[in-house]
């Protein structure tokens, strides 16, 4: 697996940590990754402090992600974003729905 | 064993020759008086000397300091027979250079006894001079091994100074040679890599492993790898080259271009310390490896902890020997005593914590090689100047058709052939999103002919890539062309790309990339690119990436 999904110490964050590449090669991947999401999950964090390369696709499958849990009220983060990532998600106003770290 | 007899009376050396040769010692030499004893000494360079004290000319006393000196380093007894017995002269004898003394008329015995015991020391002393000499020429060719091996150590562990300038460190070895290692090199991507380490034990026989790992390190500092994969790589040479009872605690540091935000491989080393300029806070990176050079590769776990700071914070990575200090009550300073040297509120130096574990240890000496490397956030932008690009033009030309567009590799062989050009790594985030965007929008809608529309649903979108994969995978005709160019003149990338496809409407394109579901692509390369022009109806699409700095 390219992708890992875990629950946090809290037992409230749920970690979806992304590798090199977070690409339309994902797409099955990073849907399963929050398929089960347990019930005590408040927030979802998306680890990409490992990810180099991305591309727009990587951008529909995180609203896709907002959109299929849009019934729970969850908050959700982005997180060790490097410079050229964290770029690419200011370039399309993701701050405005992800919060960004 | 050759015996000179010097003494002026025949009658006496015929009396010592006889008894010499009863007693087995038949390689003798006679002289007549100390002038002709010392010309036959240097003639025949006997082992044993008897030396009558009573000689007209030159009398004992005066011959046994020649002897002795013509001798040199080796042991020449001289044994001194004398008809005189007052204390005095006796122990004259021995004042001048003489070993012992046989009172006139000489007992055969004692004499024959006394012989014997200094032929026994003579041959212990020409043993032990054996043993210096060969300890002498061991002792010159160690000194000149080493000599060699620290002209290649100075030679393989050169950091640059443009990188070491941003460093506040100290190196104390506690032999010759250093068990530690601190390497730093400038990233491609901006920024830089250092490394700490500390192997087994100290002196020549720990320091020779810092030759791979400097080699190893640098190369793949150079090539952009990350630190995990720097740590996996040396794991995996030190494995392979160290014995099982030698490893290297390390820490690989990847810093970003912003000097601010750390990506950190931790295996054996006291926990890194990270000091917020502004409250004092610390945060540790404690070590979650194991040490390089034990695991097998696939037992191997490159995960690093990712943390960041903020400008003029410090971080502080050292190894044991500067913890492991004792107090003269035998308590170690560990990293509390460590943490709590670093934690006053000024900025703290490498030489300022050194001789706090001087102070501790007070007056025992330095027991293990000690390391100390202080980085403090800053920007790192002046390093990308470390990467030129190519003075010469070049051009990539890539046609593909049918089958080959079914190909996962596509983006990352074009990746490798761009990225082996020198200075390009640091622009190979963008370029990897622009070389997508274009090849996935040529083939998607240009030879595939997906829409769009289907991409607004979730189920929808996860249905595109579906259909995607499956059109794909069946896909005989079709063609995608690459023209990548580079021109130096101009610091720029021109990349052109263009399907077999029907084109579209270019002038229908959303602008705004976050409400809209699809078209974030163009966006995307509106932004990142200096230029982006659609031509052939749609079909052609034509980018200029700017490399300049």
């Amino acid at each position: 697996m390219t992708i890992t999904a875990n629950l946090y110490d809290d037992n409230a964050t749920w970690v979806i940590k992304l590798d090199d590449k977070f690409d339309f090669g994902k797409v099955q991947e990073f849907r399963d990754a929050y398929q089960s999401l347990p019930e005590d999950v408040t927030t979802v964090e998306v680890d990409l402090g490992q990810t180099e390369y991305m591309d727009s696709s990587a951008l529909g499958m995180l609203l896709n992600m907002q959109k299929s849990l849009s019934e729970r009220s969850l908050a959700y983060k982005i997180t060790h974003c490097r410079p050229q990532v964290a770029r690419i998600l200011t370039i399309s106003r993701f701050d405005k729905k992800f919060d960004i770290s | 064993m050759k015996i000179l007899i010097i003494d002026d009376e025949s009658l006496n050396r015929f009396l010592l020759l006889h008894m010499l040769e009863e007693e087995g010692y038949t390689d003798c030499y006679e002289a007549k008086n100390g002038q002709e004893g010392i010309q036959l000494a240097q003639e025949v360079q006997p082992d044993l000397v008897l030396l009558d004290v009573m000689m007209p000319g030159m009398d004992g006393f005066a011959v046994a300091p020649v002897l002795k000196e013509m001798a040199g380093d080796n042991y020449l007894p001289v044994i001194f027979i004398t008809s005189l017995d007052d204390k005095e002269s006796l122990a004259r004898c021995l004042e001048v250079g003489g070993d012992d003394f046989v009172a006139k008329p000489f007992d055969k015995l004692i004499l024959a006894a006394k012989i014997r015991a200094h032929d026994r020391i003579r041959q212990l002393t020409s043993k032990i001079e054996q043993q210096n000499q060969s300890l002498r020429y061991f002792q010159q060719s160690v000194d000149r091994e080493h000599a060699i091996v620290e002209h290649i150590f100075n030679n393989a562990i050169v950091n640059k100074e443009l990188v070491t300038d941003f460093f506040d460190f100290s190196l104390s070895p506690a032999a010759v040679f250093n068990g530690d290692v601190f390497l730093c090199e400038s990233s491609p991507a901006g920024g830089l890599y250092f490394l700490v380490g500390d192997f087994t034990g100290h002196g020549l026989a720990s320091a020779i492993g810092v030759l791979p790992v400097s080699r190893t390190f640098r190369f793949l500092a150079r090539k952009g790898y990350s630190a995990g994969e720097i740590a996996a790589q040396l794991n995996t040479t030190l494995g392979s080259l160290l014995p099982p009872d030698m490893f290297c605690a390390a820490a690989v540091i990847e810093v970003d271009a912003s000097g601010c935000r750390f990506n950190i491989w931790n295996g054996g080393l006291p926990s890194l310390l990270l000091k917020s300029s502004t409250n004092l806070s610390m945060y540790k990176v404690v070590s979650r490896h194991m040490a390089l050079g034990i695991l097998e590769s696939d037992e191997f776990d490159a995960e690093c902890e990712i943390i960041e700071g903020e400008p003029g914070d410090q971080l502080l990575v050292y190894t044991d020997g500067l913890m492991e200090v004792m107090d003269e009550h035998g308590k170690m300073a560990d990293e509390e005593g460590v943490m709590s040297w670093f934690s006053s509120p000024e900025t703290i130096t490498a030489a300022f914590l050194f001789e706090r574990a001087a102070e501790y240890r007070a007056d025992s000496i330095q027991a293990d090689d000690t390391t100390i490397v202080i980085f403090s956030c800053q920007s790192l932008e002046v390093l990308k100047e470390d990467f030129a690009t190519n003075e010469l033009p070049y051009s990539i030309h890539l046609t593909l058709q049918g089958r080959e567009l079914n190909n996962p590799h596509i983006i990352s062989s074009l990746m490798e052939m761009i990225n082996s050009q020198p200075g390009m790594t640091l622009v190979r985030s963008d370029l990897y999103t622009i070389l997508s965007e274009m090849f996935n929008n040529a083939l998607e809608h240009g030879v595939l002919k997906l829409s769009s529309d289907l991409k607004s649903t979730p189920d929808g979108f996860h249905q595109y890539y579906q259909r995607r994969d499956t059109l794909l995978a069946n896909l005989t005709e079709g063609e995608i062309a690459f023209k990548i160019l580079f021109k130096p003149s101009e610091s720029a990338l021109d990349i052109t790309i263009s399907d077999s496809g029907d084109g579209f409407d270019v002038s229908a394109l959303d602008e705004d990339c976050l409400t809209a579901c699809y078209g974030r692509g163009i966006c995307f390369l509106r932004e990142l690119c200096e230029s982006v022009r659609f031509s052939d109806n749609g079909s052609t699409l034509s980018v200029r990436l700017s490399m300049a700095k």
